[in-house]
């Protein structure tokens, strides 16, 4: 008859632990009546029954003190989950619609989580800069970041100490949607092109790059170019497959005279074989009707102002880098095309100029150069195409004898540990 | 963001990381879809659909073969065996490759795995060359490297995706063999 032999016994355990034996089979039915008749998901249904059985037995529920709801690092914290967390609550917004009755962020040593707590839910008001346990609270996922919900079962006890923390910081190139910090220097500002934006730009560390977006409100202060901040508790958001960072209700300090040795790499990072050169690579020749550019034909002709005997000469690459799951597209702008053949655009000018094969030439050498080698490049996708702009963005991967020797390691572990 | 794409374009099929040891023993091909224009497949043992492969070796032998329609027939050797390359009068340009390569270089190939059954019931898989080129010592090496880490990755995905369920049932594989296949190709990579 037992549907969940193992629940059933996990429950008679906790309430045997109080020294009454439970009826099992009360147990069972309680428990087949929820998941099978309200379709509760089991976990959910397990608490259930047995909080109703310790009320039955009239025993204390869920003992809190001995903690035998484990603590969730706020860092893990996933969709889907029930956690009890400790953090500070660092920023308080305003609420958005009356059923919510308070939004902002906590945080604790391993991270930070945006936070929601429901009108229905007659929580005790959280103050900002004070310490909380959340007893289970859920996690669910708002605009693709995940989000702590506060509802009427869940319990926020104040934490009275005092207890200090360095927020984690995030590397740029690691973002991903969530409450993030993260220490950076502003490499460019935007033209604000939104009346309710306060300010736009680039932000850039050791390991990537990405925009940031303020809007205005009563407190927000634009940052300066040039300078290094350290950002606490920003909104990482993704559009269209691209990370920005949202600094309203974040906040930051600013650190006089400190400088960070970007990374100039754009967008996503591919690693792999390049397999295919594709027939418009090599040293082409471009329209100089103002505002054209485009690729002119062996003769000379412009797609649009055809015939032009004046142009100028470009180096670059269309070509497929695979790595071994999908074959990306990419296309190498003249610097990146540079760095990575060795080749410069006056070099490749003088081997066409002299060379009996012209164009054709160039092309081959670069095949040389390239076909079957292991390179990465970063960029941004553009139509299925990968545009890598310069050289900072590509290189010729080399042999990595502690990688090598970590595949020997993994290698010689049977896959799932030990073998039984 | 690439599924997406994939529904929209072509898009071209991946090269597959594969030891010659693993490729040879290849039986299962296959066309995805019934359009004269499907691509074909071959399942390799340790699960994946392969429509096309990235190797690199030495080139131990290169002849010259045929009458009226030349072709190339060269053999290139990895940790654990042999790939069978070639290309014909379809292949202009591997052959024209090919032809500038002296025997006894490091080349890297592009090209589809084809399985062909002999008369006497016997099976021989061999690779149509897209491309070859040659390449330098440490561009082998991290061939090797790069070919342990994604036949590992199979290995560790076996029998939890489709197509590892498929090669399960057909080769009834041992992912312990091609672990072990594995360790050998690494060893013998100095570094």
């Amino acid at each position: 008859m037992d549907a969940y032999p193992d629940v059933v016994e996990r429950i008679s355990q906790k309430i045997t632990e109080k020294g009454v034996t439970p009826d099992r089979g009360r147990i069972a039915s309680k428990l087949n009546l929820l998941v099978t008749e309200f379709s509760i998901p089991l976990e959910e249904a397990e608490r259930t029954v047995t909080n109703e059985m310790m009320r039955e037995y009239k025993l204390d529920s869920i003992p809190r003190s001995s903690g035998s709801e484990e603590l969730t690092p706020v860092a893990s914290a996933k969709p889907g989950a029930w956690v009890t967390i400790e953090g500070k609550v660092v920023a308080l917004q305003a609420s958005p619609s009356p059923s919510i009755a308070q939004k902002g962020v906590i945080a604790d040593a391993s991270g930070a989580i945006e936070f929601v707590v429901w009108a229905k839910a007659n929580a005790p008001v959280m103050e900002e800069g004070q310490w909380y346990r959340l007893e289970s609270a859920v996690v669910d996922e708002f605009r693709g970041s995940p989000n702590l919900k506060v509802h009427s079962g869940t319990t926020i006890t104040a934490i009275e100490e005092e207890r200090g923390f360095i927020p984690q910081m995030t590397p740029l190139a690691d973002l991903a949607p969530g409450v993030v910090s993260v220490r950076a220097k502003v490499i460019q500002l935007w033209e604000v092109r939104h009346e309710r934006m306060l300010q736009t730009g680039l932000l850039g560390d050791e390991t990537g790059t990405t925009k940031f977006i303020i809007w205005k409100s009563d407190a927000a202060e634009p940052l300066e170019d040039g300078t290094v901040y350290t950002i606490y508790f920003a909104t990482a958001e993704e559009f269209n497959g691209r990370t920005s960072l949202n600094l309203s209700g974040a906040e930051w300090c600013k650190e006089e005279g400190a400088d960070i040795e970007v990374s100039r790499r754009e967008g996503t990072t591919i690693t792999g074989a390049f397999v295919h050169l594709g027939t418009g690579s090599g040293l082409i020749k471009r329209c100089k009707v103002e505002g054209c550019n485009r690729a002119l034909s062996r003769q000379n002709f412009c797609p649009v102002h055809e015939i032009q005997q004046d142009f100028r000469y470009d180096l670059r690459i269309t070509g497929v880098v695979d790595d071994g799951t999908t074959a990306h597209n990419v296309l190498l702008q003249l610097p990146a095309t540079e760095r990575v053949t060795g080749m410069s655009l006056q070099g490749a000018v003088e081997m066409a100029e002299n060379n009996p094969l012209g164009l054709d030439d160039v092309f081959i050498r670069m095949q040389e150069l390239l076909m079957g080698r292991y390179i990465s490049c970063s960029g941004n996708d553009i139509d299925g195409t990968m545009l890598v702009r310069d050289g900072d963005n590509i290189e010729i991967i080399e042999f990595d004898g502690a990688r090598h020797a970590g595949l020997i390691n993994r290698a010689g572990t049977p896959a799932g540990g030990v073998q039984e | 963001m690439t599924e997406q794409n994939s529904s929209r374009r072509y898009m071209r099929e991946p090269a597959r990381r594969v030891y010659a040891n693993e490729l040879r023993e290849v039986r299962l091909h296959f066309r995805d879809g019934t359009d004269e224009k499907s691509p074909t497949y071959v399942m390799l043992p340790t699960g994946i659909r392969c429509n096309r492969i990235f190797a690199c070796g030495e080139m131990i032998l290169k002849e010259k073969k045929g009458e009226e329609n030349t072709f190339y027939s060269v053999r290139v050797k990895d940790p654990t065996g042999m790939f069978f390359v070639n290309a014909g009068s379809y292949q202009q340009e591997a052959m024209q490759q090919i032809a500038r390569i002296e025997q006894g270089s490091f080349v890297a190939v592009v090209g589809k795995p084809v399985v062909r059954s002999m008369d006497d019931g016997s099976v021989f898989v061999s690779v149509r060359a897209e491309s070859v080129f040659p390449v330098d010592r440490d561009t082998y090496r991290l061939w090797v490297d790069d070919t342990a880490e994604q036949t590992l990755n199979r290995i560790d995905a076996f029998r939890s995706t489709p197509d590892s369920e498929k090669a399960a049932e057909f080769y009834n594989t041992n992912p312990e063999i091609y672990r072990q296949m594995v360790v050998g190709a690494l060893r013998t990579i100095e570094f």
